[in-house]
């Protein structure tokens, strides 16, 4: 178990930010430079990079690290009203063939997770390991109700700075959107893709998040070929935000424990 | 008076007791069967909310918790040893067994019996008695004050030892308000008697359960000794000599002197709450003989003595049924749950206490033992900061151990040893566990005692 150790001490960083096209449409990032294998963070539904930035911070001068818009969220723009689970897996595997990032460690938070196990499944070759921050969705939660009422069970535990955040985020992707990126998250089979994630794996979880309850966290866990489990004390769904220096170290360890420092 | 009145519910051999015939019902075990498990989500949020208190008032609710449970000193005139031996043997479904357990309470016996779906009948029982003006680390006051009261429980019932006993350190929030009586059979009663006639099958086996381990007492009179100080994180010595570390535990509550007070030993008895008695023995191969039996003695040195052998023998029978040997299951005290042990595939291992000595035992199994991908660690909360309390941390590198999830089970980490709620949070929790396989049939005793009688660590005699 994890306790959060604080945000420490600033360091000097360059974030930079990209606008690549893919599939015709801008894709916004931000990019660390760092030592390999780089970290690509991949946001949850309806949500955007703002909430993976803090922990690409947290990185800095540790490791190459990235955070993505999907298309049609945060500032990517997108022509189709909404895409599916599977287009934007694909979006997010084009991009990093742009940017010529490959034998990544794929960090997903929330349906992030789900989009990184899609990934994994259509191009291996892209990931080096994965890291599943507060992955959904639980199939014992899937209907709108569900969602809601873990939801609000969480949010005792969530940072206050994520309010803003998501009220930005909701903004930016438009309420179709992100309901359909629900709908798709509560419809993928996430659960029959992690078997054939054959590459080093850590689950983390905030010890107050009901959206990924401890029993799920632990069936994904037990689910993952070469999966670990770690939990942070005192922080609800989105430990990026609320412990982005936690997990930021438990990046760091994991990839030295994998022998790629 | 009603047996479960007077026998305290909050303790080992109850516990174990309920936990074993739950699952010989085919129930499960929610709190260690105090409350139904519909109101499983109440009892928790009152426990958490009590877990909120400031210490003060909630080491006091731990107190007095423990004192409702205890009888009135007038009481014990009423209690007698059938009407408890009766009560125990109600617990049991009413069907014959191949084989049958009687003697010292041990969770690792509790999960072994499970296995082989055999009724254990347990030698001790505690009888707690309300009473004050005796400071906890003032074991001879205890003595002085209580000593009619022991004598006339003795008295009464010539079937008992009675064990009085004292334990400033573990026990220091219980023995405020109530005096610990241990009763012990050394003749069979007539209600087990019975029980066994009716219940175990002819041809079947009688094993007794021997834990080997004695403590220093002094003799009160033929039937009744008194004990000072108790199994887990001091050792003997440390009770009647006092340390450093008893030193500064006890001028952290105030008690300003080099060592625990208490009564000086003028021997060594079955210890109060694990200890086998072996006056009983005659009346047990005598039994036996009448009924054709087999009888079989499980000796074991301590307590956790029988945990490894216990442990690996659920891995050899998980793995002929073919399912995973990878899920660890760790208990403490009474935090035992047969039932969903079995339901969720655990291999158990049991601890006697929360201590560094418990914390030594489990290491040295994993040392021995191949990995383990699960590892569940439900640790017992008893209120105080004692000598020898293994810290949390050190639970946590053992979780580390894991190869995939380490986790508490029930435990708040941050609340520990003052965290009530895992009394009820840790059977919780087994039941959400995701993977679960169906409840086995029954491991044949012939496979069980083979195991058994080829291990160092454990003797299976007869």
């Amino acid at each position: 178990m994890i306790r959060p150790r604080g945000h420490g001490q600033r360091v000097p960083m360059t974030l930079t930010r990209y606008i690549d096209e893919v599939g015709g449409d801008p894709v916004v990032s931000w990019g660390l430079p760092g030592p390999g294998p780089p970290v690509v963070c991949v946001h949850g539904a309806g949500v955007s990079s703002r909430q993976t930035l803090p922990v690409v911070r947290a990185l800095a001068g540790r490791h190459e690290a990235w955070a993505v818009d999907l298309p049609g969220f945060g500032r990517s723009r997108s022509r189709k009203s909404s895409l599916t689970l599977l287009e934007l897996a694909g979006a997010c595997a084009s991009w990093m063939q742009q940017r010529d990032l490959k034998n990544a460690c794929l960090l997903g938070t929330s349906m992030g997770c789900q989009i990184v196990a899609e990934m994994y499944q259509s191009r291996p070759e892209l990931v080096s390991s994965v890291l599943l921050v507060g992955p959904t969705m639980d199939p014992r939660m899937r209907s709108a109700r569900g969602i809601a009422m873990r939801g609000l069970l969480t949010s005792p535990s969530e940072p206050l700075r994520l309010l803003p955040m998501n009220a930005a985020d909701y903004m930016d992707a438009g309420p179709r959107r992100t309901l359909r990126a629900y709908a798709e998250s509560m419809h993928d089979p996430f659960e029959d893709k992690l078997p054939h994630i054959d590459v080093p794996a850590l689950v983390v979880r905030g010890s107050g998040d009901h959206i990924c309850s401890r029993p799920w966290a632990e069936e994904v866990t037990r689910l993952l070929p070469s999966g670990r489990l770690r939990t942070v004390e005192g922080q609800g769904h989105t430990v990026s935000v609320g412990a982005p220096q936690t997990l930021a170290d438990l990046v760091s360890d994991f990839l030295e424990e994998e022998g790629t420092p | 008076m009603k047996p479960d009145r007077a026998v305290a519910g909050f303790d080992s051999a109850t516990a174990m007791l309920r936990g074993l015939s739950y699952y010989l019902s085919g129930r499960e075990f929610p709190f260690t069967g105090v409350v139904p498990k519909k109101a499983e989500p109440a009892t928790i949020r009152f426990m958490r909310g009590a877990n909120r208190l400031p210490r003060a008032a909630k080491e006091q609710t731990y107190a007095i918790a423990g004192w409702s449970e205890a009888i009135r000193r007038g009481e014990v005139k009423d209690v007698r040893s059938d009407d408890l031996a009766s009560w125990v043997a109600g617990h049991y479904p009413d069907r014959q067994h191949e084989v049958a357990f009687i003697g010292s309470a041990n969770g690792a016996l509790t999960h072994l019996a499970a296995a082989v779906e055999a009724p254990w009948l347990p030698q001790t029982l505690l009888v707690p008695v309300r009473r004050h003006g005796v400071h906890p680390d003032d074991a001879s006051q205890d003595l002085d004050k209580l000593r009619s009261t022991g004598l006339e429980l003795a008295a009464r019932n010539p079937e008992w030892n009675v064990h009085h006993m004292h334990d400033p350190a573990q026990d220091r929030l219980m023995v405020e308000y109530m005096a610990y009586f241990r009763v012990k059979w050394r003749r069979l009663p007539a209600p087990y008697r019975f029980f066994l006639r009716r219940r175990l099958a002819p041809g079947g086996t009688l094993v007794i359960s021997d834990c080997g381990l004695r403590w220093p007492t002094t003799r009160v009179s033929d039937q009744y000794v008194f004990q000072h100080g108790a199994l887990g994180g001091a050792t003997k010595e440390e009770f009647h000599r006092g340390s450093e570390r008893v030193r500064e535990f006890l001028q952290s509550h105030g008690f300003p002197h080099e060592a625990w007070r208490g009564p000086e030993p003028d021997g060594d008895s079955p210890e109060a709450e694990w200890g086998f008695e072996p006056a009983i023995l005659n009346d047990l191969r005598e039994l036996a003989a009448e009924e054709g039996w087999n009888l079989v003695r499980l000796r074991y040195a301590e307590p956790e003595s029988l945990s490894p052998a216990v442990a690996d023998l659920y891995r050899d029978w998980y793995e002929r049924r073919g399912l995973p040997t990878g899920r660890l299951l760790v208990e403490s005290f009474m935090l035992t749950e047969p039932f969903w042990t079995l339901k969720t595939g655990s291999v158990p291992f049991w601890m006697v206490f929360n201590t560094e000595n418990s914390l030594r035992a489990l290491e040295s199994y994993l040392d021995g033992a191949p990995d383990f991908e699960e590892i569940r660690l439900a640790l017992f909360s008893h209120g105080v900061e004692s000598v020898g309390l293994a810290p949390v941390q050190e639970w946590k590198r053992v979780l580390d151990r894991a190869t995939k999830l380490g986790v508490f089970l029930g435990t708040d980490p941050d609340r520990f040893p003052r965290d009530f709620a895992v009394l009820a949070e840790a059977h919780r929790e087994l039941t959400r566990i995701r993977r679960t396989y169906p409840l086995p049939e029954s491991l044949p005793w012939a496979t069980a005692a083979d195991f058994l009688k080829a291990r160092d660590d454990v003797d299976l005699i007869g």
